[in-house]
């Protein structure tokens, strides 16, 4: 078993290797003249604004809580398509059944307006 | 069309929950829904009565099995939990009104976690228990914060939630070593390999003892009951009548179907290699330590979480008779858990009556001479006490009874002792609130509670008074209801 | 082939690093991605004994691990979201997201 994976260990003995000895070059070769201007963190060339620890607004965590349940969602309609033919017409009305109740779910969330970003 | 009918309550229950959901999102008016969720839960109760009287033998009802079991056992607790859920919505109708939490979700919730209890008592499959025990729980976190400018209530029940969570972790990964020993998911199935021989494996023990500790969990025993007391007192009263009422007999009915029928070999069930003694001993510190804590607490909230605590301990007595005296004592624990829904509704309910909005009636000083103030909401309360202390001629005397003597028949004399002596001590603390009630003065400038008014809090309590006494002064009926859902039950 | 040992021991020590992640961390949001990965620890054993059990892939049932797998994920999401909501109201009230600090429920 271990020789299946002997060329991925290599792999990743060799990268660490280059990559942990480029980082030692640099630090030892190189000259160091620091000014406040390097020293800011680099935000793609543009003024950097801020700290790095800014509150994220709750309505992000709405959003995202909302996103993961429904997305989970699918997860039992992908079964269902897999096995459409075989299961027929029991299996279709069991879906619109189960895509129903997702449904009262998502009219229900619109309703409460937990989908209105400004608010 | 028989399949639709056996399963009415479940529909029943699904789809008016649905729409008064969507009722509660279109509409301002929030009058109707505790009427309506009250409706659809008698509804739901009607019909498991009506499938129970018509049979429900066929080959449709037989091709739900193993995901869905119906049988007179799940179609006692769809009346049970309907019966439970239905005293709780009443008292929301009176209670969230009253303390300006009036917002419907309250109803939709209560009405989803009384659908997973459903489940849950009918489930015949590790899936099926799972996600009805999911559903349960989640709508009863969700109750537990619903007092949201409470932070008494988040802290219960973030508790509730993060211990609850682990719990059912536990217990899921019981579940996958009984589907990688077994082979199945089915509860009838894991029975037929157990039987087989596969109980003498240490995965097989390994498994019991994991799916115990969820169980245990969920019906509050000693020592997985810290979350109780903390997650009961922050809750809405409704949501902790409900919580100690509807989810733990789901709990209950989860446990008896998982060990009768997944571990009723007779290598799981003996008394040297199986689930009875760790059971007994649970019920034996369950019901010490419940007792022992209740007489101490000075809410008379947190006293009665306490109390539904030492409940489950002797309703675990029980379940450990069932090794021996199988339908007898499954009858009993099915008769307690019914006196028990009466009487812990209707005591909640009689502490909801007591308060009203700013003045809620808390601790034992708020109820100091009610008795004499206000004689018509301390009467009511000192009739679900007396039945929760088990004094005769009320429900919890008879509850306690059947129990007692199912113990004594399958021999565990030293069990029903110890049961018999926390009883005597649980009168304590009940009376003590008699005590307060009709011989204390309160202080002199101390608040005190006058009763609020609402015809949804009295209904319930009415409701829960007529149930009590009638099955106080003639158990026998109900008691042969029980005898007949035990019968279903078995490996 | 991997055998089937080695799935259940990774799946085993996933739940005990979940276990006593939940145990000794007082971070409420570390204390639910622990819960997390208990959970993710369940459904790996319940597909590693699917692949175990099913000799044959037409069979009635023989993928019932993998659709138990599929449970357990919706599930964990709706916990999940869930407990974050009740965390959130907490946070709201109190300004903290440290179990330790949830003491006000006391004997």
């Amino acid at each position: 078993m271990l020789v299946t994976y002997a060329p991925m260990f290599l792999m990743l003995f060799v990268a660490a290797a280059v990559s942990g000895l480029f980082f030692l070059g640099a630090s030892t070769l190189g000259t160091k003249n620091p000014t406040p201007e390097k020293m800011t963190p680099y935000e793609c060339g543009s003024e950097s604004s801020g700290g790095n620890h800014l509150k994220l607004s709750v309505k992000f965590y709405l959003t995202a809580i909302l996103f993961v349940v429904f997305d989970i969602e699918a997860v039992f309609i992908y079964p269902w398509a897999i096995r459409f033919r075989q299961l027929g017409w029991l299996g279709l009305e069991e879906m619109f059944g189960f895509l129903a109740v997702v449904v009262v779910a998502l009219i229900y969330v619109w309703r409460k307006g937990a989908l209105e970003w400004e608010s | 069309m028989s399949l639709i009918f056996a399963l009415s309550p479940l529909i029943v229950v699904t789809v008016g929950a649905l729409l008064l959901m969507l009722a509660e999102a279109f509409s301002k008016n929030k009058e109707g829904l505790a009427v309506g969720s009250t409706m659809v839960l008698t509804a739901g109760g009607a019909f498991a009565g009506a499938v129970w009287m018509k049979g429900f033998e066929g080959a449709d009802v037989e091709s739900l099995a193993p995901w869905l079991i119906i049988d007179r056992f799940s179609l006692f607790f769809f009346m049970l939990l309907c019966l439970g859920g239905a005293l709780a919505t009443l008292l929301a109708g009176g209670y969230l009104p009253e303390h300006r939490l009036d917002r419907g979700e309250f109803y939709s919730l209560l009405l989803f976690t009384t659908l997973g209890a459903m489940i849950l008592s009918a489930a015949g499959d590790l899936l099926t228990v799972f996600l009805g025990l999911e559903t349960m729980s989640l709508g009863a976190y969700c109750m537990t914060a619903f007092r949201r400018a409470s932070v008494r209530s988040a802290e219960g029940a973030l508790k509730y939630f993060l211990l609850g969570s682990f719990a059912a972790a536990i217990m899921l990964y019981g579940f996958a070593l009984l589907y990688g020993i077994t082979g199945t998911t089915s509860l009838v199935g894991i029975s037929k390999a157990m039987r087989a021989g596969a109980s003498h494996g240490p995965g097989a023990i390994f498994a019991l003892i994991l799916v115990l500790v969820g169980l245990i969990f969920k019906v509050s025993g000693v020592p997985f009951h810290m979350w109780t007391p903390d997650a009961y007192e922050g809750a809405p009263t409704p949501a902790t009548t409900y919580m100690s009422v509807a989810v733990k007999s789901g709990g209950f009915a989860m446990m008896l179907r998982v060990l009768i029928t997944a571990f009723g070999d007779p290598q799981s069930m003996s008394w040297g290699s199986g689930w009875p003694p760790a059971l007994a001993l649970v019920a034996v510190l369950t019901m010490t330590v419940a007792n022992l804590t209740a007489g101490q607490q000075e809410s008379v909230k947190r006293m009665l979480a306490y109390s539904s605590i030492a409940h489950a301990g002797y309703l675990l007595v029980g379940v450990v008779a069932i090794m021996r005296a199988h339908e007898q004592a499954t009858a009993s624990v099915l008769f307690y858990l019914l006196t028990y829904t009466v009487s812990t509704a209707g005591a909640f309910g009689a502490l909801i009556l007591c308060g009203r909005r700013g003045a809620e009636a808390v601790s034992l000083e708020d109820l100091a001479g009610i008795g004499k103030r206000h004689p018509a909401a301390a009467l009511p309360f000192a009739l679900f006490l007396l039945s929760l202390a088990g004094v005769p001629p009320t429900a919890g005397f008879f509850g306690k009874w059947f129990i007692f003597r199912a113990a004594m028949d399958s021999g565990f004399y030293w069990l029903t002792i110890i049961a018999f002596i926390n009883s005597v001590i649980g009168a304590y603390y009940y009376l003590r609130v008699l005590v307060f009630m009709y011989m204390r003065e309160p202080a002199a400038g101390a608040p005190v509670a006058t009763p609020m008014r609402s015809g949804y809090v009295s209904t319930a309590l009415l409701v829960s008074a007529v149930l009590v006494l009638a099955l106080g002064l003639c158990p026998s009926t109900s008691l042969d209801v029980a005898v007949q859902a035990a019968t279903g039950l078995g490996g | 082939m991997i055998p089937l040992e080695a799935y259940i021991t990774l799946s085993a020590f996933l739940f005990v690093i979940g276990g006593f992640g939940f145990l000794i961390r007082r971070n409420v949001i570390v204390t639910l991605l622990s819960i997390e990965v208990m959970l993710n620890a369940v459904n790996l054993a319940f597909v590693a004994f699917n692949r175990a059990h099913a000799a044959d892939a037409n069979a009635v049932g023989a993928h019932t691990g993998q659709v138990f797998a599929f449970f357990g994920i919706a599930a964990a999401a709706a916990e999940t979201a869930v407990g974050l909501a009740i965390v959130l109201s907490m946070f709201r009230l109190k300004r903290s997201v440290r179990t330790d600090e949830a003491d006000l429920l006391k004997n």
